[in-house]
């Protein structure tokens, strides 16, 4: 307290800048490297020169190599029974690869949680959900387009790019909500006073308390929330209870004594909005998870392809977890940080949620509109 | 400070970077072409014969109805191989031309059909150039941007000129593996834009000289 709040504000205020920055900077990186990759059409500028290594060209020939070894081992799973383990061990590798490549679900995961003041924990089920459903949905695509109707491809991938679209519409309408929530609370951080904030920290102990209870009264979260918990049923209120009841000693255990009280473990919207992200990203299924059923389909092992597409749904949920934990955490300590400087740190802390929210919701039309690429739909 | 910022950079690298590096390949392609010349030495256009890997050849045939299981003549395969055309058209067929150095457009393929043999289904095309050309240096390269599709020539004979005038001189570079560039790529510069055009260093690419 011995600062005077001038200095902790341009302190903070250079943090929040610091931070916007370097999102917008890789957001716009990000996209131009999509745009310019996705504008093949005029011709490639051949005075560029191509290269390829490091940790990105190791990714790309690891999954190439389990990708191509699945159709060889489902044919051999024909006659040998044994190479069904061959192809579910691949298949998590694959997973494991090609989450940690591309796609949009890991950015949109990760944004939202960053956005939404969720925990590690959650950041692991959501990933593990949209996984699943992910898995889910090729496997009902292929089951219901090839195996019951025998569709064409071509229409099976009409069926994909519909979905594909419904999908990013999805993930830019949960963006637009999460920047409208998180722009109000960005605003008012803004022009909230900053010596009321502060003495609100040193009062209650950890300031993120201090943050939600602007949000609860603004917003009426906390109907939302009881909402949720419905929804979710014991488990939920197992957390409450517990929070309620051994909140601080639960917080000396663990050592993150800033951690915000498990009432608000699920943030503002509840599980209801983390459904949201469920099925914003799940609902697209992968396309190479579509190949390998319709081709195991074709071998008539398609429980074979079933269950390597769960498996290397696993894979891929392991990874998008580990992101969003280390996404999570990187918040964490931004607030850690952040926290001692008082007002600014509400302010740089609403603003990095701000900021989170506005990559889902750009993710969201960018997707939409085709300036962002997802991996391509098997069409032609 | 240090530290948030490095842990900020790793959660974006990890989240937005991969999205440079679009996918990885689904679709493995050997491909053979002939450059297609006319009598006055103009270059026509480009003849492709694309065969797909067992796994997308499989795909493709899902649903397709034949007299004889597993046997696909010519004709059963017409509307997939025009649902293969009218498709690529969207990725300008992955063929891009440049005649001294002036980009060049291509019409509508021609004379397309698909065959199956040997479990693969193999598309073959003509894709015309807008205005026949003739360059002292003609330059197509074959690869697709996003990396969706691996591109690769056949062992023998990948590319042949037909018709060229005699004093034309064929050169076919592969598509560099990249182990010799790989030290030069580190994280740094894959995220500060190098790599923009992704697919491009798995170009196949042809040049003629004609002097």
């Amino acid at each position: 307290m011995s600062v005077s709040p001038g200095s902790r504000q341009t302190l903070a205020h250079g943090l929040a800048v610091c931070a916007t920055a370097a999102m917008a900077i890789l957001l716009l990186d990000a996209a131009t490297h999509v745009l310019l990759a996705q504008t093949p059409f005029g011709g490639p500028r051949p005075s560029a020169e191509p290269q390829v290594g490091g940790i990105v060209g190791w990714l790309l020939s690891k999954q190439s190599e389990f990708y191509r070894e699945m159709s060889s081992t489902i044919r051999a799973a024909k006659s040998d029974g044994s190479a069904v383990w061959t192809l579910l061990g691949i298949s998590f590798a694959y997973g494991i690869f090609h989450a940690a490549g591309p796609g949009h679900g890991k950015a949109v995961i990760s944004s939202y949680l960053v956005a939404n003041q969720e925990t590690a924990r959650r950041g692991i089920v959501l990933s593990f959900a949209s996984a699943l459903m992910q898995s889910l949905v090729a496997v009902v695509i292929v089951g219901i387009c090839a195996w019951l109707l025998n569709a064409t491809a071509k229409t099976m991938c009409g069926a994909e790019k519909a979905i594909e679209i419904v999908s990013y519409a999805l993930i830019a309408a949960f963006g637009a909500r999460l920047v409208w929530t998180k722009g109000g609370g960005f605003i008012r951080a803004l022009q909230a006073p900053r010596p009321v904030p502060a003495m609100a920290f040193a009062a209650a102990g950890h300031h993120d308390h201090a943050g939600h209870g602007h949000d609860h009264h603004d917003h009426g979260h906390a109907h939302v929330q009881e909402h949720a918990h419905v929804v979710h049923g014991d488990h939920e209120h197992r957390h409450d209870d517990h929070g309620h009841d051994h909140g601080h000693v639960h917080d000396e255990h663990c050592g993150h004594s800033h951690g915000p009280a498990p009432s608000e473990l699920a943030g503002p919207g509840g599980w209801q909005r983390g459904l949201g992200a469920i099925l914003a990203v799940g609902i697209r299924p992968c396309s190479g998870a579509i190949l390998v059923l319709v081709f195991a389909l074709a071998q008539g092992l398609f429980w074979a392809g079933i269950a390597a597409t769960f498996v290397m749904g696993l894979g891929t949920a392991i990874t998008v977890a580990t992101i969003a934990v280390v996404a999570v955490s990187a918040k964490d300590l931004a607030r850690r940080l952040s926290g001692t400087k008082e007002g600014g740190g509400a302010l740089f802390m609403r603003g990095v949620e701000f900021g989170a929210a506005g990559l889902v919701l750009l993710f969201g039309v960018g997707l939409l509109f085709g300036y962002l690429a997802a991996e391509r739909v098997t069409c032609f | 400070m240090r530290c948030l910022l490095g842990l900020l950079w790793l959660a974006g690298a990890l989240a937005f970077g991969a999205n440079t590096a679009q996918a990885h390949p689904h679709v493995w392609i050997t491909a053979t072409s002939e450059l297609i010349y006319a009598p006055d030495g103009a270059i026509t256009g480009v003849r492709h014969a694309w065969t797909f890997d067992d796994m997308f050849s499989t795909y493709a045939l899902q649903g397709i109805e034949t007299k004889t299981k597993g046997v696909y003549s010519r004709e059963e395969l017409g509307s997939l191989a025009q649902t293969n055309v009218e498709s690529l058209k969207e990725f300008g067929f992955f063929t891009f031309a440049r005649a001294d150095g002036k980009k060049e457009k291509f019409q509508e393929p021609t004379d397309y059909y698909l065959e199956y043999k040997d479990a693969a289904l193999t598309l073959h095309f003509i894709l015309p150039l807008k205005t026949p050309v003739k360059p002292k240096e003609l330059a197509v390269e074959v690869f697709d941007p996003a990396f969706f599709i691996d591109f690769k020539f056949a062992d023998k004979n990948p590319v042949k000129l037909v018709g060229a005038p005699a004093t034309c001189q064929m050169k076919f570079q592969r598509p560099n593996d990249g182990t010799a560039n790989a030290q030069k790529l580190g994280e740094q510069n894959f995220l500060s834009g190098e790599n923009s055009n992704f697919g491009m260093m798995f170009a196949n690419k042809i040049t003629v000289e004609c002097p």
